[in-house]
C-alpha cells in the first residue's frame, strides 16, 4: 500500500476525487482526512504498479487542480 | 547602475527608463522606444540628475523625452501608439498548407512533408474556398493568402482555384488582397509561371547558400535542387524585367535557414545571393519545430556561435553595400526600423504580442485551423495545443476570440515577462509564445535560458554597438534599410 | 533521504535526494514563491516528471519531482536547477501580472477587438436576444408604431390629426 498526501490548501476536494475515479480501476485506492491532508491509499499487485499508479494520479490531480483554477 | 558609481540615485530626475550596459556605452531607453547612448560620466549625471540645464547632454535627454519635469506625454502616447497600430488590424497573413507533398526532402523541414504518392494530404478545392470564406472574413483590410506545403506546387490546380475563387469572392469583401507562394521551384515550368506572373503572384523560395551547401542539405532526387532553384530565380527576374516591373523591387525573395554547416560560409551565401539578384538576406538560425526537431543533433549549434555568425557576415553584407551591392540583412532591417523610425514593420515573430493567431492564422490541407504555421508543426508532430479548429463548424468570432489565441496574445507580450519586462530592448523585440511552449513548457518561458532572446538581445547589441560607432556610410545604408517601398504590383484592389 | 552527490553544490537545507525513489523534494518559502508559482512551475514538468506538492509546515512549500525515466546524477541535478529557475520566473510572473494588469488589458482587449471586427450578419442572425427587456414604463425604448398603433378595441376610432 502506497500513500499520497494531499494537502487541502493545495490540492482540491474535486480534483482529488477526480484523480481517484480515474484511477481506481488500476488499483485498489482508498481515501481518508488526516488533519491537513487527504491520505489517497493506493494498493496494487505488485510495488511497482502501486508506485506507477500512484504518481500518475498525483499528476493528475495536480492537473485538475491547474484547470479548476483557471476555469 | 552600480557599475556606472551611481552613489546616490536621484529618483525625480529621470522618466521612466530602462538601461542595458554594452562594451561601455548605456543604451537607455524608454517605453515608447526612444533611446539614447550615454557614457558611464553621462549615465552618472542622468542616474543622480546632475545634469547641467541646457547642456547638450540636457537637450538630448529632452529630446529623447527621458527627464520627468520636461516630459511630453501627448509626444510618448502618440509614439507608443503608433508603434502598437498593428492591434487594431486583425489576421492580415493566412497560410494555406495546400499539400504535404514534397519533391523534396530537407535535413531541416518544418512542413512534416509526405512522399509524393500521398496525395490524401492535399487540400481539396471545397476545403479551399472554406478557407478563403473564413479569411475573407478577417476585418483586416489587407489580406495575405501564402500558399505553403510540403512543395505548393505539387496541387496547383488547387494554387489556382484559391486565387480565382479569393478575387471572386474579393468583390464582396473589399479587400486589398495579395497573393505569395513559397515554393522550390523545381516543380516550375513556363505555363505555370505565365499564369503566376498574370495573377501577380509574389513568390519566394529557399538557398541555402552556395551550390554543395543547398544540395546537402535538400534533396531533389536525380538532381540538383540548387540548379533548378537559380535557373528559375533567374528565369522569373527576367520575366518581371520584361513585363516592366523594377527589378529591385520585383525579384523572388529567398529565404536562408542557417544550419550548422552555414556557420563557415556566410561570405559564400552573401555572394550566391548576391549573384542571383537577391536584395534580402534573413540570416534567420535554425527553429525546433518539424524535422529540425530530430536532426538537431545534425544541424544545431550554441546560440553564440551563431551571433559570430551574424555579426561577420552582417559586417560583409554592409560592405559589399559599400561596394554598391543593394542588399540588406532583413534581421537588422526589422530592428532598425522599430529603433530608428518609430514604426513596426509588423514582423509577426519580433512583436509584442506576437502574431501567432493574432495576426497569422493557418490552415491546414484537411481543414483544420492553426494559430499561425509553429501550431500547426506542432499538430503535424502530434501537439495539437494551438489548434483552433475545422473549417466549415468555425466562424470568425469563434477564431477571434478563442481563448488559445487570448493566452498567446497574453503570454507574449513582453511587458507580462520576466527579464523581458526590465529589458532595455524591451520596445523593440518580442519572441513567439508557441517557440516558448515549444522550448520550455510553457507561454511566457525562461528569457534567460532562450535561444530566441539570446539571438535578438545578440542582434541588437551588434546594431546599437553600429548606431554608437556613427560611422557615416553604415548610418546612410541603415537608413536605406529601413525604407519600406510597397510593392503595390503584387496587390488586388477591390473590383 | 539524503544530500548526496547528485545534489552536490545545492543547499542542503532546502534539497533533499531519495535515492530509493529517484526523487528530489525542494522546499521553498512561501512567502517568496506563492502557490500560483508552484502550480504553474510544476505544472510544467508533468511531462517528464511525477510532481507532489505539499505544505510541510506553515510558511513553505515543498515539491517532490520524481523524473518519469530513470535519471543519472547529473540530469537529476540539471532538473533541480531547471524547476528553481522556473519556479522564480513564474513568481516574478505574478508580480509583473499585478503590476501591469492594466497595460496587459488594454493591449489584449485592442488586440481582439481589433480581431473581431464588427459583427457580421451571422453573428447578429446567432445573438440571444430572448432575455426579458429592462422596465420601460414610460414607453422611451419603443417605436412610434408599437406605441401609437391602434389598440383591437380601438379599431373604429380615427387617425391622430397632426401635421
Amino acid at each position: 500500500m502506497r500513500d499520497l498526501r494531499f494537502h487541502k490548501d493545495i490540492y482540491d476536494a474535486q480534483a482529488v476525487a477526480g484523480a481517484v475515479e480515474v484511477y481506481n480501476r488500476f488499483a485498489d485506492i482508498t481515501v481518508r482526512e488526516e488533519g491537513e491532508h487527504r491520505v489517497v491509499s493506493v494498493g496494487g499487485k505488485t510495488p511497482a504498479r502501486e508506485r506507477k499508479v500512484a504518481l500518475e494520479l498525483a499528476n493528475y490531480a495536480l492537473g485538475l487542480t491547474r484547470k479548476g483554477a483557471v476555469a | 547602475m552600480i557599475e556606472a558609481g551611481i552613489q546616490k540615485p536621484d529618483l525625480n530626475f529621470p522618466a521612466f527608463f530602462r538601461f542595458r550596459r554594452l562594451d561601455g556605452t548605456y543604451v537607455v531607453t524608454n517605453a515608447q522606444g526612444d533611446f539614447v547612448l550615454l557614457t558611464p560620466e553621462e549615465f552618472r549625471a542622468f542616474g543622480e540628475g546632475t545634469v547641467e540645464r541646457g547642456s547638450a547632454l540636457w537637450d538630448r535627454l529632452k529630446q529623447g523625452n527621458f527627464i520627468r519635469a520636461e516630459f511630453d506625454v501627448p509626444a510618448a502616447v502618440a509614439r507608443l501608439k503608433n508603434r502598437k497600430k498593428f492591434l487594431q488590424g486583425g489576421p492580415n497573413l493566412h497560410m494555406l498548407v495546400i499539400t504535404l507533398r514534397c519533391n523534396e526532402t530537407c535535413v531541416y523541414c518544418h512542413a512534416s512533408r509526405a512522399n509524393m504518392d500521398a496525395v490524401q494530404t492535399d487540400m481539396s478545392k471545397e476545403t479551399a474556398e472554406k478557407a478563403v470564406d473564413l479569411i475573407l472574413q478577417s476585418p483586416s483590410p489587407f489580406i495575405t493568402i501564402e500558399f505553403q506545403g510540403g512543395e505548393p506546387l505539387v496541387n496547383y490546380s488547387v494554387l489556382q482555384h484559391v486565387i480565382e475563387y479569393a478575387q471572386e469572392r474579393n468583390r464582396a469583401a473589399g479587400k486589398q488582397l495579395e497573393f505569395t507562394l513559397v515554393s522550390n521551384l523545381a516543380l516550375m515550368d513556363e505555363e505555370k509561371l505565365a499564369w503566376l506572373l498574370d495573377h501577380k503572384v509574389q513568390i519566394c523560395t529557399s538557398i541555402d547558400g552556395p551550390e554543395h551547401l543547398h544540395d546537402k542539405q535538400r534533396k531533389l532526387v536525380a538532381s540538383s535542387a540548387f540548379k533548378a532553384a537559380v535557373y528559375w530565380i533567374e528565369r522569373i527576374n527576367k520575366a518581371y524585367v520584361e513585363r516592366g516591373l523594377d527589378p529591385t523591387l520585383y525579384h523572388v525573395e529567398a529565404l536562408l535557414t542557417t544550419t550548422r554547416e552555414a556557420l563557415s560560409r556566410g561570405k559564400d551565401i552573401v555572394d550566391t545571393y548576391a549573384k542571383l539578384g537577391c536584395k534580402a538576406l534573413f540570416l534567420r538560425p535554425i527553429d525546433p519545430f518539424g524535422f529540425a526537431e530530430k536532426t538537431g543533433h545534425k544541424v544545431e549549434y550554441p546560440r553564440a556561435e551563431y551571433l559570430e555568425f551574424y555579426r561577420t557576415t552582417t559586417d560583409y553584407i554592409i560592405e559589399q553595400n559599400k561596394l554598391g551591392v543593394q542588399m540588406i540583412e532583413r534581421y537588422a532591417a526589422i530592428f532598425l526600423t522599430k529603433i530608428l523610425t518609430g514604426e513596426d514593420p509588423n514582423f509577426l515573430d519580433i512583436r509584442s504580442p506576437a502574431g501567432a493567431g493574432l495576426s497569422a492564422i493557418a490552415y491546414n490541407y484537411d481543414g483544420k485551423v492553426f494559430a499561425g504555421d509553429e501550431a500547426r508543426m506542432m499538430h503535424e508532430t502530434g501537439d495539437d495545443t494551438f489548434l483552433l479548429g475545422e473549417l466549415g463548424k468555425l466562424t470568425w468570432r469563434d477564431v477571434a476570440t478563442h481563448p488559445t489565441i487570448r493566452a498567446l496574445v497574453i503570454g507574449s507580450n513582453l511587458d507580462a515577462r520576466p527579464d523581458c519586462v526590465n529589458c532595455a530592448y524591451n520596445p523593440y523585440c518580442g519572441v513567439d509564445a508557441v517557440h516558448t511552449y515549444k522550448t520550455q513548457g510553457s507561454l511566457g518561458g525562461r528569457m534567460r535560458e532562450s535561444t530566441v532572446c539570446s539571438v535578438h538581445k545578440g542582434i541588437q547589441d551588434y546594431l546599437f554597438n553600429k548606431l554608437r560607432e556613427n560611422d557615416p556610410a553604415v548610418m546612410e545604408i541603415f537608413r536605406r534599410w529601413t525604407t519600406n517601398r510597397l510593392r503595390e504590383h503584387h496587390i488586388h484592389a477591390p473590383e | 533521504m539524503s544530500t548526496g552527490s547528485a545534489l552536490e553544490g545545492l543547499p542542503k537545507d532546502l534539497v533533499a535526494h531519495d535515492p530509493a525513489e529517484g526523487s528530489v523534494t525542494i522546499t521553498v518559502d512561501a512567502s517568496v514563491y506563492p502557490i500560483e508559482a508552484l502550480y504553474g512551475a510544476a505544472y510544467i514538468f508533468i511531462d517528464r516528471c511525477y510532481v507532489l506538492i505539499d505544505r510541510p509546515r506553515g510558511g513553505s512549500f515543498s515539491v517532490s519531482l520524481t523524473p518519469k525515466a530513470t535519471a543519472a546524477d547529473e540530469a537529476l541535478r540539471a532538473m533541480v536547477g531547471e524547476f528553481a529557475n522556473e519556479l522564480l520566473s513564474q513568481a516574478w510572473r505574478q508580480k509583473i501580472l499585478e503590476e501591469n494588469r492594466v497595460i496587459l488589458e488594454t493591449v489584449t482587449t485592442q488586440a481582439l477587438a481589433g480581431a473581431m471586427g464588427p459583427p457580421s450578419l451571422d453573428d447578429l442572425a446567432a445573438f440571444d436576444f430572448s432575455e426579458e427587456s429592462f422596465e420601460d414604463p414610460l414607453g422611451i425604448a419603443m417605436s412610434w408604431e408599437d406605441k401609437y398603433k391602434k389598440k383591437p378595441e380601438d379599431k373604429g376610432a380615427s387617425k391622430p390629426e397632426g401635421g
